[in-house]
């Protein structure tokens, strides 16, 4: 549904987007994660159709966003990173307007609007003043405006950015209950909150994707070296000398004991075997799986 | 597939009418007015095609008001929508750049129709006095004032996609607008002939005093400001592009 091969977008000497290929099938949710300035919208720009590439293709829905790109923009919803709205018309006006803009008859409108209304919560708020609105129905708004025309694939650029707790878990949920019939791509700068909807992720560093793959292969694929957390009991001097002489690399774990960095060759059953035949009683081994969150941290720091 | 130019243009008509700036035009717009007629009838001395002839053409509050207006209509238009974000959204919805200028323009334009359409009070007062104005020299009064605010609404809205600064548009198309009136006229008043000569059928003045006011339509007059018109609004398209490649 998403296809990106190749694109690169410089402003003058700053290269924003940096050779990214990207492809998302029908029905996937993609969580596009990368630090503040990392190209998040500049690509999503690019692939909405506001933004040409300097060089790469890209297509929604089967549609080259830069030469058919009229087509393409009939197909997906767009809700920007800020949400700007007109001052001046109430929030049903707002999107009956974006509702003709976008080609859709006005029997499908009215049903289209209640619809929407109630999807983003907005149905007490119908008939309140754009201008009048806080940020996270605004956020709303833009939402309600990005699914009016029933679109096959839906890009949101931070859809959680400036909401409350509450209200992420409402947008959340909601995106989730649309995988399968639309396609997503949403970007995000906080990962674990999007772990829970995206079956894909790419992330992207300094304009370039630095992995992408499901939530669960991309932990897998970084996190190979593995962390344990052993504790045992007794004192503690004899855990260490222990670790020393079987050469691992060690630190203490903030709640006791201590935490091994094991490396490829290291065999874990061995090593528990030669704990306990040297007779210490170990009560934790305790593989310590990195969350996406730390995969993200570490991949996207500096 | 319906086109969205109409739901376009009448989101351009309420903006343009729920803004207060709006109704400050109208303000200024008015009171320069009623001193325009109130000069005219002093110039004319009692003679109505006179009287209707530097009211609508030959007044300098006159050709004021026409230089000054559309820029202040359109300044925000295009700029003001760049810097919120708007643009980016109208933009992204399957539309096509020209038909967002068409609906700017033709909005703009229509938001005009109803400042100028009080003027007419003006005539109707000239009528209940017992002197009747010649409704041919009304008709292409008025015809010649949509003219030339057409021509200097499109080049204000071309400012207006070149900035994301109300006040550079609104600047550099009011200056644009001195530049196109009083050249021709200096020229003229300087007796250049050379360039009198290349400068003349540009001239909105002389528009005005050969063609508009005499109640006389002249269609080469007509299609240079359709022409021109046009080819402003078209690099406002491409203006509209260019957003792409900076």
């Amino acid at each position: 549904m998403i296809e990106v091969e190749h694109l690169t977008r410089r402003y003058h000497d700053l290269v924003a987007v940096d050779d990214i290929s990207l492809s998302v099938k029908e029905g996937e949710v993609l969580g596009f994660l990368g630090p503040n300035g990392a190209g998040k919208s500049t690509t999503i720009k690019i692939l909405t159709g506001f933004l040409p590439a300097t060089s790469g293709l890209a297509s929604v829905a089967g549609f080259n966003v830069a030469t058919q790109s009229l087509q393409a923009r009939r197909c997906l919803g767009y809700l920007p990173e800020n949400v700007s709205l007109p001052p001046d018309a109430r929030v049903e006006e707002y999107l009956d307007y974006r509702g003709r803009l976008k080609g859709v008859t006005r029997s499908e409108r009215q049903h289209g609007i209640d619809r929407v209304l109630d999807q983003c919560g907005l149905v007490p708020m119908r008939r309140r003043i754009l201008s009048q609105l806080s940020r996270g129905y605004r956020q709303r708004v833009g939402l309600a405006d990005a699914l009016l025309a029933d679109p096959k694939v839906l890009f949101l650029d931070e859809p959680t950015g400036g909401l409350d707790p509450a209200q992420r878990q409402e947008v959340l949920t909601l995106i989730g209950s649309l995988a399968g019939e639309r396609t997503v791509m949403l970007s995000s700068h906080v990962l674990n909150e999007v772990e829970g909807v995206c079956t894909q992720v790419a992330i992207i560093k300094k304009g370039a994707i630095v992995a992408s793959g499901s939530p669960e292969e991309l932990e897998q694929s970084v996190g190979r070296m593995g962390e344990l957390h052993v504790q045992i009991k007794g004192s503690h001097e004899s855990l260490v000398t222990w670790a020393t002489s079987h050469s691992l690399n060690h630190r203490p774990h903030d709640r006791g004991g201590l935490v091994l960095t094991l490396s490829e060759q290291d065999n874990p059953e061995a090593l528990l075997r030669a704990l306990v035949e040297q007779g210490s009683a170990v009560v934790r081994w305790q593989p310590l799986s990195r969350s996406l969150q730390q995969i993200f941290l570490d991949l996207t720091r500096a | 597939m319906k086109r969205p130019l109409l739901p376009l243009f009448w989101r351009e008509i309420e903006s343009l009418f729920f803004s207060p700036l709006a109704y400050i035009v109208l303000f200024i717009f008015l009171v320069l007015n009623g001193f325009s007629f109130i000069l005219a009838l002093e110039t004319a001395g009692g003679v109505v095609s006179d009287t209707i002839a530097v009211f609508l053409g030959d007044g300098p509050l006159f050709w004021l008001s026409l230089m000054v207006v559309p820029p202040l209509i359109t300044m925000r238009l295009v700029a003001e929508e760049r810097r919120s974000g708007l643009l980016e959204i109208t933009l992204t919805a399957p539309v096509r750049d020209g038909e967002v200028v068409l609906a700017k323009f033709f909005g703009a334009l229509v938001f005009q129709g109803f400042l100028w359409a009080p003027t007419l009070i003006y005539i109707a007062i000239i009528r209940n006095y017992g002197a009747l104005p010649d409704p041919g020299q009304v008709v292409t009064s008025y015809l010649g004032i949509v003219c030339v605010t057409g021509l200097l609404t499109a080049i204000g809205l071309l400012y207006s996609t070149l900035t994301s600064n109300q006040i550079v548009a609104a600047v550099a198309s009011m200056t644009t607008n001195l530049i196109v009136l009083i050249v021709p006229a200096l020229a003229d008043a300087r007796q250049y002939t050379a360039l009198t000569k290349v400068l003349d059928p540009l001239s909105f003045f002389g528009h005005f005093s050969t063609s508009f006011n005499r109640g006389v339509l002249d269609s080469g007059i007509l299609a240079f400001y359709v022409a021109a018109t046009a080819g402003v609004l078209v690099l406002c398209t491409r203006s509209l592009e260019i957003r792409k490649w900076r």
